[in-house]
């Protein structure tokens, strides 16, 4: 200890203003700010103008009184339902797939599912349109072998509804599972299978009891984005599979249900809200964003009111498995001892061929020399890229995606690391709740937060800007950021940080040299990521764009609804590409998720 | 080892002289003076009204089981936590406000918490970059410090290129480069294996005369503090229950938790029957009559004694003050044979004698006379 250290201390007052000021949670403030500014008070507006009404509840009523609405809400449910367990049963076999096969095999099999993940919605609904249309490879190949006489229809019903959405929502699902059984300890498998437990007995005693907080988050994720879908249905299917949330839009464009629109969204938002708030309760707010608890680790000391019962469920759920799973599970076991590892292989192989062929069938669609869509292409030519590159609409509409997208990423990164910063770093209370705040946009329907924004854009003529729409796209982004952003800040080693301050380096200096290392490939990921988002972002754009300013996905949504060409193909394997590019980038990123 | 103490460098004041040209002298410790220092995790007292004074360049160890608050402690003195009340002093000033990158210690962690990104050289040099001390004096010191060390051969590997007694000495190597005034250590050899551990401990006992630096050492270890440490305080529960030189705290616990807690203790439930200066004569519940040394001869009428396995004797015919025992278990451990016998009143006692050529290993069930002097016995208070 110098002298010099010493004498020039502080006075006390200016010690607690410098201290303040120090303080970590005020890094909070900017993210915060901005979303109960863009994103808190529009949905309550929402809410206001739902009511506005002669009394409060008189839309509401028309909402469930015209059988069109309420009948469209149980479908809808029902659908989200049934793409939710379609997504775990061939997500399930998918997670252990990846988990157990080792280098190259895994590698290539994980990109499979993660690659599509970060592919627009659209551009994975317009594969699938191309896959089923009626001169698709699928039609195709059922004539080449005889199986049926003319082209069949085989789009615009319940089942390519299905298929579509449970494509489109599967690597969700994988990737929430996955994450819940790498975390699994091996030694655990190990020892049941040294207790004399076979491989169905593994897996029943040991690997679905502990993968099922996993399962659950991943049901959960599934079901809630289902229920929002409407850029899937509206493509995939026919009169008969009316979304709940392709009223909202078809309302709005016609101004007339002003109050009933806000009521939809306000209905479509609540069931939202009380479904994330039921599996809140039960398995805490964490699986939204797949992370560890927040809370300190003094908190983490206490046994807490949810742990015992979660205990007590957990004795339910033995008593079941005894009564029904065992006995199944049991005369199950006389099938061939290979039987259960070739299952995981052959469905996991089954749903990875599912999320990839349409991929590739649209990248070599788009160098077809056909007008019209057809598979295989009769002839190669590059006429499509030349007019993609040479229609000054799509060059405009793609340069203002790419400026929109940049302007956004710096939003939602400088907004959302500072915030994931605060976060992680912080003692404030109401931690948890903030952190929700700061997710919770990853949940609400896009449909909801279109038509919230949509009036506050008009008032403020923020409508067709590039400003706006970088900001009404950075809500969605902020949440990626920090929970990037915030998984890395946790991966740092706060000995390292101690070490370096206690031998003499000042706060600024600890994090230039051991904090922003350590983070700096989480936050590629999350420029990335953010980028990526505003860059596919369709739902919002919809309603807060102008006819003279048109980003990328609207072009391809323009173009979907009414010409199926091959343009759309190249725009896809163009996304592709850039989503590969990209993935490249973060890999180290990813490999580093994976190994920890 | 003479090297100039080179904390003062990160003086921005003109009137501290800068000592590198000043003759070869050993950096002397600071003094470190604790007092009343609370610390809260909600309801848990991690450290409840603690006061230590320590002498500059004082080997002292603070000793616990897991979760006594020593950690907590070291943790406060570095500064990466906030005192709740209460003051800790260096050389009579108070480091409150003192932001941990300006309280110049070193500090060496379980972890050894090395830069992954860094060469051995770069972590040993990052103190003296962090100062500002211009690069070739830097790079003098680091080769001075790593030589010191014996790590000048791997001055250019990253640290994970190294077995993890190798980082550790790297750890300490970046700990003492500015030789400080104070290091600290918390448990830095824990994850070392015990034959490594042993030879580090000799080592750093060595370093601590050569740089003569204060050090703050963080252990559970009980060996190894009585090994080290010029002063051991034991602690327990947020508190410290005994301060006292190694030797004392082995011989003359004060209290049943640093009896048990340091070494191997027999600790005799017993009734005070007579007392002569210090020496009080005591009886076991079964009647059987025995001495042992207090500290002021002050006692109630029962008394717990302890005595060490080491000193109780095997008698081949009973005396006055023998009390006759059934061995339960006699093992072989090379240079000590370890004994379990129960008394008549059926409390256990653990006896070690050292190996002579004469000794024959009892049998289980075999009766033996044991018994122990009167300053073999040490009552607690």
């Amino acid at each position: 200890m110098t002298d010099a250290t010493l004498n020039d201390l502080p006075s006390p007052t200016r010690t607690s203003l410098a201290q303040r000021l120090k303080n970590p949670a005020l890094l909070l403030v900017p993210a915060v700010v901005f979303l109960v500014l863009i994103y808190v008070f529009p949905l309550i507006d929402l809410f206001r103008v739902s009511m506005s009404g002669p009394t409060w509840s008189v839309y509401f009523e028309r909402v469930f009184s015209v059988p069109l609405y309420w009948e469209s809400l149980l479908r809808t449910m029902q659908i989200a339902f049934t793409v939710a367990c379609l997504c775990v049963v061939l997500g399930y076999p998918t997670a252990l797939l990846i988990h157990r096969t080792r280098g190259l095999t895994q590698i290539l099999i994980a990109t499979a599912v993660i690659l599509p993940y970060f592919i627009a919605i659209l551009i994975r609904t317009y594969a699938w349109m191309v896959l089923l249309g009626r001169n698709g490879p699928i039609n195709k190949l059922l004539q080449t072998l005889g199986l049926i006489d003319g082209p069949i229809g085989l789009l615009f019903n319940r089942g390519s509804v299905l298929l579509g959405m449970t494509a489109v929502l599967l690597p969700l699902m994988v990737l929430t599972i996955y994450a819940s059984v790498s975390r699994l300890d091996q030694g655990l498998t190990r020892a049941a299978m040294a207790s004399g437990a076979g491989p169905l007995a593994v897996f029943w005693r040991v690997l679905l009891p502990l993968t099922l907080p996993g399962i659950g988050a991943g049901f959960l994720l599934v079901f809630v984005a289902g229920i929002g879908y409407f850029i899937t249905p509206t493509l995939l299917g026919g009169p008969g599979d009316q979304m709940f949330a392709m009223h909202i839009t078809q309302q709005a464009d016609s101004i007339t249900g002003e109050g009933f629109l806000q009521a939809l969204a306000v209905v479509l938002l609540v069931i939202t809200l009380i479904v994330v708030g039921v599996a809140g309760r039960i398995m805490g707010f964490e699986f939204i964003w797949g992370g560890g608890k927040t809370d300190t680790a003094a908190a983490r000391r206490m046994p807490t009111p949810k742990t015992v019962t979660r205990g007590r469920r957990r004795g339910v759920g033995m008593v079941v498995a005894d009564l029904l799973g065992w006995p199944i599970l049991r005369i199950m076991g006389r099938l061939p001892a290979g039987w259960g590892r070739w299952t995981v292989r052959v469905m996991g192989g089954c749903v990875v061929a599912t999320l990839v062929i349409p991929i590739i069938v649209v990248m070599i669609i788009s160098f077809s020399k056909a007008s019209y869509l057809t598979f295989p292409p009769p002839d190669w030519s590059m006429r499509w890229y030349e007019k993609f590159f040479s229609d000054s609409n799509w060059m405009s509409a793609f340069w203002n995606s790419l400026a929109i997208a940049c302007l956004s990423a710096v939003i939602a990164v400088s907004l959302g690391a500072t915030a994931a910063m605060g976060i992680v770093r912080s003692d404030i209370r109401y931690k948890s709740a903030l952190m929700l705040l700061l997710v919770s946009p990853m949940i609400v329907p896009p449909v909801v937060l279109g038509l919230s924004l949509y009036s506050l854009f008009l008032n403020v003529g923020l409508t067709g800007t590039y400003l706006g729409l970088a900001a009404a796209h950075a809500i969605g982004g902020i949440p990626i950021v920090v929970v990037i952003v915030a998984a890395s800040l946790q991966a740092v080693d706060r000995r390292l940080e101690q070490g370096a301050a206690v031998h003499g380096a000042s706060p600024l200096t600890v994090f230039r040299t051991v904090t922003l290392p350590a983070i700096a490939p989480g936050l590629g990921a999350a420029i990335f990521f953010a980028f990526l988002h505003s860059f596919d972002e369709l739902v919002l754009s919809l309603f807060l764009s102008s006819p003279r300013m048109k980003t990328l996905p609207l072009m391809l949504w323009a173009d979907v609804n009414y010409q199926l060409n091959p343009v759309l193909a190249v725009v896809s394997t163009l996304e592709v590409l850039l989503v590969v590019g990209g993935i490249i980038l973060a890999r180290p990123v990813l490999a580093r998720g994976r190994s920890a | 080892m003479q090297i100039p103490a080179r904390r003062e460098m990160r003086s921005e004041l003109p009137d501290v002289q800068p000592v590198s040209t000043a003759p070869a002298q050993q950096a002397i410790g600071s003094s470190i003076s604790i007092r009343n220092v609370v610390k809260k995790y909600g309801a848990f007292v991690a450290a409840d009204r603690i006061s230590l004074e320590i002498e500059p360049g004082e080997f002292i160890t603070l000793l616990g089981p897991s979760g006594s608050g020593k950690t907590t402690l070291l943790n406060l003195l570095a500064g990466f936590q906030n005192i709740e009340s209460g003051e800790i002093f260096v050389d009579g000033k108070s480091i409150q406000h003192v932001p941990t990158h300006r309280r110049g210690f070193g500090m060496v962690f379980q972890s050894y918490a090395l830069f992954p990104n860094m060469t051995v050289a770069q972590n040993v040099g990052f103190p003296l970059r962090m100062a500002r001390i211009d690069r070739i004096t830097a790079d003098r010191y680091v080769a001075e410090t790593l030589e010191m060390m014996r790590l000048s051969d791997h001055a250019q590997k990253l640290p994970s290129q190294m077995s993890g007694g190798q980082q550790q000495r790297v750890a300490i190597a970046r700990a003492i480069v500015m030789r400080p005034k104070v290091v600290l250590m918390d448990e830095p050899l824990s994850a070392l294996d015990r034959r490594l551990r042993e030879s580090i401990q000799i080592e750093l006992r060595e370093l601590h005369q050569t740089i003569g630096s204060t050090i703050l050492f963080v252990t559970h270890d009980q060996s190894e503090a009585l090994t080290m440490s010029d002063r051991i305080a034991v602690m327990d529960a947020g508190h410290i229950v005994q301060v006292a030189r190694p030797i004392e705290i082995y011989r003359r616990p004060q209290s049943r938790f640093v009896a048990s807690f340091v070494g191997e203790s027999n600790l005799i439930d017993a009734e005070v029957i007579d007392r002569k200066g210090t020496v009080l004569t005591l009886r076991t519940p079964s009647g059987h009559v025995f001495e042992a040394a207090s500290r002021d001869g002050d006692h109630d009428k029962r008394a717990t004694v302890l005595v060490r396995p080491e000193r109780i004797r095997i008698h081949d015919a009973a005396t006055p003050l023998s009390m006759p025992a059934t061995v339960i278990s006699a093992l072989f451990l090379g240079e000590v044979l370890r004994i379990e016998v129960r008394l008549d009143d059926g409390q256990t006692l653990l006896i070690r004698c050292s190996d002579t050529s004469e000794m024959t290993l009892p049998q289980v069930g075999q009766q033996l006379h044991i018994g122990w002097g009167a300053t073999d016995g040490w009552v607690l208070s």
